[in-house]
């Protein structure tokens, strides 16, 4: 029942949002694409990781790889295809290294994924240069934004979808189990190697498959664009901010994020970098739970109250 | 034969100055569990001291070094009161340690390196200081080389000493194999963390001032080495800086010679491809026991 009445509301805000290219102006489209790239991008991150407790940096690695599978298909694959195509590299791509490092933990994981990253972009890099004597590539033919938009929100309703079936489901206990114990996890039947590999496959699924959709915004792609690492940090950031063992409130901590990024970046164009920095130390350190905490807080509250008055 | 030797001398070169940087973040982590990703901006900060005070107050860089290294102490332990304090001691697990520090990391990042930015610009910078060359053993070196070099290898091996010899060394060691049973037997950890995180800063710190004697420096400089010290700490094992030497000195070689061998534009992939080949065969680090 529960599972139902998500997956009814994901649907509902899904419609409601699919009406927005008809009632916003072009720059305030532009900014809700972003808040719901970075809502589809936070929501899989923690999918994986929020149950988990591993800390993946590879955010950035998957969305460019999914970027360039666009970027190499142009032309040859229609868009919708290479979306898909984008996002199943990428999901193979992580269900090979997955089954190399997940058995690590910790910082090591942190460390390597990070690492992941930035040897997939210098590799396409060096491919590049030496094989195709390009550095970047033209995308010539973009479709209109409307129908990224809508395919991009595609891909993040997918994602929140999804994320909720793998919450309510076994594969969820079984990520939860790990997170809190691995091996009393293991002990009890869960064959944690597996769902490990499958959660961050799918995770990264998402997350190549929003690069491919992105990738025709940018008409010149490279690899520092593709595999900026900020994509990735911003990610993990909205996540950890909203609380990364929810699912609303990486959503939620998108939405704000990008909004505030946006609203500084226009304000303070020179110290926006630094103010997005001193706040996300300032919300880390007075704010641990994520803005969820805040919410939880209030109910606890709202509950409380109610007794009382019962009382 | 000369080839060989020049390509060696410069790999310990640069690896002199990773396992520096590497040390550092090390004892910051196997201490506290902080991983620091902003420490290669503390790097840049010390950089920029040095040149601010050859180019302007005409310094010698190397009479410097140790005012760099208080100022930067300095930063470190104001950082680690403003910042990181209240993370250590509020986290209830180690876990949570390492997420929320790497957050704050980030934070950090963002501010220093853009508060760089607003004040120096993009521009690089630079000064020559030491630039004639040497000759040893028939291969050519230029003079400031081999200075940073000796700082940085000296650097390293006193604070390993002070690690392995002195008492402050002994409570550190200590505190690594177990923070309670540390803490039980009188070590004072509200002491000895700022200290260690401030010394960390301040190894970046002098890092940072020997490389501007030799490169051009600029706001982002940083980074890089940041990554690079992660992946000499995981090499050489999280908590040993005995692992850190030697990881750094490694990873150095194995960039020189495999720049000089394939092409320079490969050099990250180099690291990497020696990271994870190392994580996958030995997961806590070469020199694990």
């Amino acid at each position: 029942m529960k599972l139902r009445n998500a997956m009814l509301a994901v649907l509902a805000a899904s419609v409601a949002l699919a009406a927005l290219p008809w009632l916003l102006s072009d720059f305030l489209l532009a900014l809700a694409l972003s808040c719901i790239m970075y809502a589809g991008l936070a929501v899989s991150w923690a999918m994986f990781c929020g149950a988990s407790n591993y800390l993946s940096l590879a955010t950035a690695a998957f969305f460019g790889l999914g970027a360039y599978v666009t970027a190499w298909g142009a032309g040859a694959l229609p868009y919708g295809l290479s979306v898909l195509a984008g996002g199943i590299v990428a999901a193979a791509f992580a269900a090979m290294v997955g089954a190399a490092v997940l058995h690590l933990r910790g910082a090591y994981f942190a460390v390597i994924t990070f690492g992941l990253g930035e040897l997939v972009r210098h590799a396409i890099t060096y491919y590049e240069k030496a094989y195709e004597g390009t550095v970047g590539r033209i995308i010539a033919e973009a479709p209109e934004s409307t129908t990224v938009y809508w395919t991009v929100l595609l891909v993040s309703a997918a994602a929140v979808a999804t994320a909720f079936a793998v919450r309510e489901g076994r594969l969820g206990l079984a990520l939860r189990g790990i997170g809190s114990d691995e091996e009393r996890a293991q002990t009890l039947g869960v064959n944690a190697r597996r769902s490990k590999v499958l959660a961050f496959a799918l995770s990264a699924f998402f997350a190549g498959a929003l690069g491919a959709a992105m990738a025709v915004r940018w008409t010149y792609i490279d690899p520092p664009t593709v595999f900026n690492p900020f994509i990735g940090f911003q990610t993990v950031l909205i996540a950890m901010v909203g609380g990364a063992h929810t699912i609303i409130g990486p959503i939620v901590s998108a939405v704000v994020f990008s909004l505030l990024t946006e609203f500084l970046r226009l304000q303070f164009p020179y110290l926006f970098l630094t103010l997005l920095g001193l706040l996300l130390i300032l919300l880390v350190l007075y704010l641990p739970g994520g803005l969820v905490s805040l919410i939880e807080r209030w109910r606890i509250g709202e509950r409380w109250r109610w007794r009382r008055g019962d009382a | 034969m000369s080839l060989w030797f020049e390509l060696a001398v410069s790999g310990l070169i640069t690896g002199g100055i990773y396992a520096m940087v590497a040390i550092g973040l090390n004892l910051q982590y196997g201490l506290m569990r902080i991983l620091n990703i902003s420490h290669g901006e503390f790097l840049m900060l010390g950089a920029y001291l040095t040149w601010l005070a050859h180019t302007v107050l005409q310094i010698n860089p190397l009479v410097f070094l140790p005012v760099v290294a208080l100022v930067l102490f300095t930063i470190g332990v104001v950082v680690y009161r403003l910042c990181f304090f209240r993370i250590v001691s509020t986290a209830p697990a180690v876990e949570v340690i390492e997420a929320r520090s790497l957050l704050v990391g980030f934070g950090l990042l963002y501010l220093v390196q853009n508060a760089a930015y607003l004040t120096w610009g993009a521009d690089l910078r630079g000064y020559s200081f030491l630039t004639e060359s040497v000759e040893i053993a028939g291969a050519r070196f230029s003079a400031n080389r081999l200075v940073i070099f000796a700082f940085a290898v000296g650097a390293s091996l006193a604070l390993l000493g002070v690690l392995r010899f002195t008492l402050i060394g002994k409570a550190v060691r200590a505190m690594m194999q177990s923070p309670t049973g540390a803490q039980l037997v009188g070590i004072d950890t509200r002491l000895l963390h700022p200290v260690v995180f401030g010394a960390g800063i301040a190894l970046a710190g002098v890092a940072g001032a020997l490389l501007s004697m030799v490169y051009e420096i600029s706001p982002a400089m940083g980074e890089p080495y940041t990554v690079t010290a992660l992946i000499v700490i995981v090499l050489g094992g999280l908590g040993s800086a005995l692992g850190s030497l030697l990881g750094g000195f490694l990873l150095g070689l194995v960039e020189t010679f495999g720049m000089h061998f394939t092409s320079p534009s490969l050099k990250m992939l180099l690291s990497y491809s020696v990271l994870i080949a190392v994580l996958l065969a030995r997961p806590k680090g070469l020199f694990a026991r």
